[in-house]
């Protein structure tokens, strides 16, 4: 506890400086990484990530020690190439994107780590700051290098935000694009500059196994809540500092953690909450809002029972017969009579049940809209009516009040249905 | 039946275009006169799409020139209003029925500056147009097909241009939005814009259009509707394809180079 008031009072400056490092890393690479997600080149970021190891190597051994802007320029050019060969590929090979992506991945990476295995031989006493690439340390970050990978974070937020119509339409529409004249070509080059640069400025608090997590995660767990562009870029962006700023958090308590896989798992998190609770695409809503929609069928189905009943010239039903309408749904019809009873559509008298005046008119509905879809399917589509009646079942607690007007101007108030039985209405 | 123009605002001249190898369209020569509502008919396969794309400069011809108001493409762009494909856009991007439609206005625009408040009316007064108001702040995959198709149209009128190119604007449509839509492009056309339609339904197309273009890989007919929608044209358009073009298009495919290329 003690430690989580110092840490996020911010009395020690570098943890200030550490924290809005990561926020300004966090809101870069949700932002471009959001816009990647819809685009749907998600794995391209993973690609990026892994491939900028060879050039961290490379970086580190051209400069001798732990030169940030050796480390950032040499990331940027080895994820500059992986991205060109991947789209020179596509474009000139009959290979598809997913096995050019996943070769990329992998040979890069691949490299990258016999780069990494060699140096470490070397005896260079340096060398143990260059393993946090892998899997990142965002608190053994220096000021200096703060400066930087801050700084780029701050281009590639403000870049975003400036070309955001463009960006917009490369995503959406591309072809309009060109159609307009905009230069499509190079706001996709520009796009995918952003997208190394937001790699390359998390390679170092992240790393690079990681990086794509906080590049995709984001803007899919945001996706739940929102079909808002502007909304869905706030949202993921919020996401990933919040992750971003536990896994440091993380790292600062448990000195040996490294905070990539700690962000990650804080990122994960979110995403699994957004997937169950979000409303609407959440699974949780969705699974609520079906279980009450088959409480209404089944609520609708006792009434067209009791409807029937009275066709018949039966006032009431003995509830035993009901339950035995639905042999195994016993718990279902006991819950569907006592909703009925509190909406006052039916009475109970003993152990009979009868239809009220406003359950008579409800049930006439639910019976009326089945006949006349059935009438419908049988003149309109051609459909014989011993067929009719498994689509009249379910369209008939579906249609609404404008769709019941429309069949009925459609088949012209008719009066029977295709089993020549009479399509109810409320007289006037 | 290929009918030409004087002071054509549209004028095709020898184009071939091609697929990778695979020509997909052969030496199309075609002028058009302005205020005409255009009908590109012709079977599946035929390079309908192709023809317009090939206009738009969204693929490069093999051979051949297009001019437009008699002007290379690209000086006057801000005149032609282009159509995709509905099919080929995401319609679950997260955007409203107007971020769609203020994209036609874009052009005008150009990079950098952002759409404002003159933009915006353009684009709800365009919406109104193709009877759309009610959906301004809808999402866009909450639309139905006809919808996303009116919001299509109502993004091209935000482009006030003079030459207008639809990709199957009918596409997926019901009979109802198809006359008011015909009804909204035949007006267009009286106030001297020129629409060119890439259609597929011979039945409206013989009401509505007042010129055909007809194509089966090479161009059959070019001209007002009465002309060139007869019977044996059409028989050429969709009588299936020629045996010799076909077998020409599988020697020219085998090759490890694309021989057309100048």
């Amino acid at each position: 506890m003690e430690d989580f008031v110092y840490f996020f009072t911010f009395q020690d400056p570098s943890i200030l400086w550490v924290v809005l490092g990561i926020t300004l890393l966090g809101i870069g690479s949700a932002y471009v990484g959001t816009f990647s997600f819809l685009d749907k080149k998600a794995l391209l970021g993973d690609a990026i990530s892994h491939a900028v190891l060879p050039g961290i190597c490379l970086g580190f051994i051209l400069a001798g020690e732990k030169n940030p802007v050796y480390i950032v320029t040499g990331a940027f050019v080895s994820g500059g190439i992986a991205t060109f060969l991947s789209t020179w590929l596509k474009r000139n090979t009959k290979l598809s994107e997913d096995a050019i992506i996943a070769t990329i991945l992998s040979v890069f990476f691949g490299i990258g780590i016999v780069m990494l295995t060699a140096l470490q031989k070397s005896g260079n006493p340096e060398i143990a700051g260059l393993n946090t690439f892998i899997f990142g340390n965002a608190i053994g970050i220096s000021e200096k290098d703060l400066m930087l990978y801050g700084g780029l974070a701050l281009f590639i937020i403000l870049v975003l935000t400036f070309f955001l119509k463009e960006f917009r339409l490369m995503v959406f529409d591309r072809e309009f694009g060109d159609s307009i004249g905009f230069p499509m070509k190079s706001i996709s080059f520009s796009f995918n500059v952003l997208m190394i640069l937001a790699v390359v400025i998390g390679i170092q608090a992240i790393g690079v196994v990681l990086m794509a997590a906080l590049l995709i995660t984001p803007g899919s767990a945001a996706r739940f809540w929102t079909d808002r562009l502007g909304t869905l870029l706030i949202l993921a962006a919020l996401f990933s500092v919040i992750s971003g700023v536990m896994g440091t958090y993380i790292s600062f308590v448990l000195p040996q953690m490294p905070t990539g896989p700690w962000v990650v798992v804080f990122l994960s998190l979110i995403a699994l909450i957004s997937f169950l609770f979000s409303p609407k695409s959440g699974m949780l809503f969705r699974f609520f809002a079906r279980k009450k929609y088959l409480r209404k069928t089944h609520r609708e189905h006792l009434l067209k029972a009791l409807y029937k009943a009275l066709e018949e010239g039966r006032k009431s039903l003995p509830i035993e017969e009901i339950y035995e309408l639905y042999p195994y749904h016993k718990p279902q019809t006991q819950s569907g009579i006592k909703d009925l009873k509190q909406n006052n559509y039916i009475n109970q008298n003993q152990e009979f049940i009868e239809l009220s005046q406003s359950g008579i008119s409800e049930a006439m509905r639910i019976v009326r809209l089945h006949r006349l879809w059935e009438l419908y399917l049988n003149e309109s589509m051609n459909i014989a009516p011993d067929h009719v009646h498994d689509s009249a079942e379910q369209l008939e607690h579906l249609l609404t009040p404008e769709l019941e007007a429309l069949l009925e101007k459609r088949l012209n108030y008719p009066a029977l249905d295709p089993h020549q039985e009479t399509i109810p209405r409320d007289r006037p | 039946m290929i009918t030409q123009v004087e002071e054509p605002i549209l004028e095709i001249h020898d184009l071939t275009v091609s697929y990778d190898q695979n020509p997909v369209l052969w030496n199309v020569d075609l002028s058009l006169p302005k205020g005409k509502l255009v009908g590109i008919l012709g079977p599946n396969g035929a390079g309908k799409s192709t023809l317009i794309k090939a206009i738009m400069g969204l693929i490069p011809p093999t051979s051949g020139y297009i001019r437009i108001f008699d002007k290379p493409l690209n000086e006057v762009r801000t005149r032609i209003s282009y159509v995709p494909q509905r099919e080929s856009v995401d319609w679950n991007f997260p955007a409203s029925v107007l971020d769609v439609v203020m994209m036609g206005t874009y052009g005008k625009l150009g990079l950098f500056r952002r759409p404002g408040k003159k933009e915006k009316e353009l684009a709800l007064h365009s919406l109104e147009q193709v009877g759309m108001s009610g959906f301004v702040k809808r999402q866009i995959s909450e639309l139905s097909g006809g919808q996303q198709q009116r919001v299509f149209i109502a993004r091209a009128l935000a482009q006030q241009a003079d030459l207008y190119l639809m990709d199957e604007p009918f596409a997926g449509v019901d009979m109802a939005t198809e006359t008011a839509i015909f009804q909204l492009l035949k007006e267009m056309a009286d106030t001297g814009k020129t629409v060119i339609v890439v259609h597929h339904d011979i039945h409206s197309a013989m009401n509505f259009f007042d010129w055909a273009i007809m194509l089966n890989l090479h161009l059959v007919a070019s001209g007002p509707k009465d002309l060139v929608m007869t019977e044996e044209l059409l028989r050429k358009t969709y009588g299936g394809k020629l045996n010799l073009l076909t077998k020409v298009t599988d020697l020219i495919k085998r090759k490890e180079f694309n021989p057309l290329k100048s």
